[in-house]
């Protein structure tokens, strides 16, 4: 892969060091981590707006900034565009104001012509004479896209472009952002807090922890490959869980965890293979433990894997999911404080089982849905 | 109204006028480097500029004396130099209202610039946009409520100076004489119905000047 985007920075403030490094090819980049991570500080460093105490930011082969060799340019001549939270349209100028305030070295005319054809292409000619606190949410989104793409800047930074919105024109507008973004084919950096977001509009995944990162991968591997137990912490995996290893190959994990001895599918790319008697860090999506219907006599084998039984300790009512907090038949302590496994069936699930009256159930886990956690 | 009192209303506008525009050249871009610059000494500008607000003015008019006047640190090269003055002139009476009114242009104008979000001038950097053009064409008509409301408070401030004005101008009638001063004599000397017409012209001046400010501050907020 060549890298469009080569970011190293470190920058000391009071309280807080930003120490990271990560590159990136075309697409967009999402860097997803809780607040305070440092994300908005790496994004500020790439405008030029905030200056590094030390590292090299380049991107498309220039250099914007090296401390060894003193380079720092400034956000003026960085071709770098920004969207800030809040978006940060300005209040005095009406829609074609904004969207053409990048464009004053350009002579009028051709000035014009670039506003009127980036307000189309967003939809926005309608809107052309209004100010922005006379649009609406999703408007003042493509505003702030369009006068940051207007000037057919080398790279698109968004600072939680969605966090301004209420959540059901947030999830709209997030397709929305994605179809724009990728219609324009323009390389972006995109911070967020939220981990759907960072799933539907980055193809690379960049993840914060208190000025470090953690893990740096394409979307598909974060997913299902978390490089550590810190990142499926931070992307608020449950039932993360702790085993110990009874035998690894490429193809497969045998474990034992709370009496019970549990296979796995090796990770087909990078085979883990923890020595016997080692830890070893598991997770298990809570919607893909499978209930067991007792009204089938057989089990079949191939079916129902990794089966145990265990008693409903606790139950949340989610809406459209229960959420049940189950306790293995097990002596012992269990894994998670007063449960071993968390579990999410679909509601009509929930209502024709009649789980609300029966407290005892079998579990199986499928080989496939447990996710083995290169220790860390 | 008598000749003497027209003369007096009619310096003081001038004195007024002539304050606020000084009052806008140097309070604005002191009120910019005070809201947005981090520098050495900022605290000491700070403080020298708010300090007029809580002086007594005739502490300041001793301070402009000492400084302007015919014996003072800048006064006397001047006087040695030219032969020239500034005090018992107009202009003293320029400087000592401009001083005087400062602090409430400069606390206004900082308040103003403050409340206006940086990521807009982020977003003009990153817009090809210097730090003075985006100061000119984002903060400051952001702020203009604000610095309007400052500029017309520094004028009835300027309007009304009396102590300082006193200790640099003095109070020679037809050249240094303004409204407040002209009052002052006027009562001094029985001329009680003189004192009126002006009281009463400098209280109907303030009204509207502070129901301009809080219309102006009302929608800068």
């Amino acid at each position: 892969m060549t890298s469009r985007i080569e970011v190293s920075i470190r920058k000391s403030l009071p309280g807080f060091t930003l120490d990271a490094e990560w590159t990136a090819g075309n697409g967009v980049v999402a860097l997803f981590g809780p607040s305070g991570a440092g994300k908005t500080l790496t994004l500020q460093c790439l405008a030029g707006l905030v200056r590094p105490d030390a590292g090299r930011i380049v991107v498309d082969g220039h250099v914007l900034f090296d401390a060894v060799a003193g380079i720092d340019v400034p956000p003026q001549r960085r071709r770098v565009g920004y969207v800030f939270q809040g978006y940060a349209l300005f209040p005095h100028l009406t829609v074609r104001g904004n969207v053409g305030f990048g464009l004053r070295d350009r002579g009028r005319a051709e000035r014009r012509r670039r506003v009127d054809e980036v307000l189309a292409r967003l939809a926005l000619e309608a809107f052309a004479e209004r100010y922005p606190r006379e649009l609406s949410g999703g408007q003042r989104q493509r505003v702030a896209l369009g006068r940051a793409l207007a000037t057919d800047p080398a790279l698109l930074l968004l600072d939680e472009p969605l966090s301004a919105l209420d959540l059901p024109l947030r999830q709209a507008l997030r397709d929305e952002l994605r179809n724009i973004l990728a219609g324009w084919g323009i390389a972006a950096v995109l911070v967020t807090h939220d981990l759907t977001e960072a799933y539907r509009l980055g193809d690379r995944i960049v993840v914060y922890e208190e000025g470090r990162v953690i893990q740096a991968a394409p979307r598909a591997e974060l997913l299902w490959q978390p490089s550590s137990r810190a990142v499926a912490r931070i992307m608020g995996i449950r039932n993360l869980l702790q085993g110990v290893t009874i035998k690894a190959t490429p193809e497969g994990i045998q474990f034992r965890w709370r009496g019970q001895v549990l296979e796995a599918v090796n990770s087909p790319t990078r085979a883990y293979l923890p020595a016997p008697g080692s830890p070893l860090a598991f997770f298990i999506r809570p919607e893909y433990v499978r209930l067991i219907r007792k009204d089938r006599d057989t089990v079949d084998s191939a079916h129902h894997m990794n089966l145990m039984s265990g008693t409903i300790v606790r139950e949340v009512d989610l809406g459209v999911t229960w959420t049940l907090y189950v306790r293995l038949d097990e002596p012992g302590t269990p894994a998670q404080g007063d449960y071993d496994l968390e579990v999410e069936v679909p509601r009509l699930v929930y209502e024709i089982l009649e789980i609300e009256r029966d407290r005892h159930w079998r579990f199986s886990l499928h080989r496939g849905s447990i996710h083995v956690l290169p220790s860390g | 109204m008598s000749p003497d009192s027209i003369s007096a209303l009619r310096l003081s506008l001038q004195v007024a006028i002539v304050a606020t525009a000084l009052n806008a050249l140097v309070g604005i871009p002191i009120a910019y480097l005070l809201a947005r610059r981090r520098f050495w000494g900022k605290g000491l500008l700070d403080l020298l500029v708010t300090l007029p607000l809580v002086l007594p003015p005739t502490v300041v008019g001793y301070y402009l004396i000492v400084l302007l006047g015919r014996r003072g640190v800048l006064g006397a090269p001047l006087y040695n130099l030219t032969g020239w003055t500034v005090a018992f002139t107009w202009y003293a009476a320029v400087i000592a209202s401009t001083v005087m009114a400062l602090p409430l242009l400069v606390r206004t104008a900082r308040a103003a610039i403050d409340s206006v979000d940086r990521d807009l001038e982020r977003a003009a950097y990153t817009l090809g946009r210097s730090e003075l053009r985006t100061t000119l064409e984002v903060t400051l008509p952001l702020a203009r409520n604000g610095i309007l409301a400052g500029l017309v408070l520094a004028f009835a401030r300027a309007l009304g100076e009396f102590g300082a004005t006193l200790m640099l101008a003095g109070n020679i009638p037809g050249r240094t004489t303004t409204v407040p001063l002209s009052i002052y004599t006027a009562v001094q000397t029985g001329e009680s119905a003189e004192a009126l017409g002006l009281v009463a012209a400098l209280t109907a001046l303030s009204c509207l000047v502070l129901v301009v400010a809080n219309r102006l501050g009302t929608r800068a907020a």
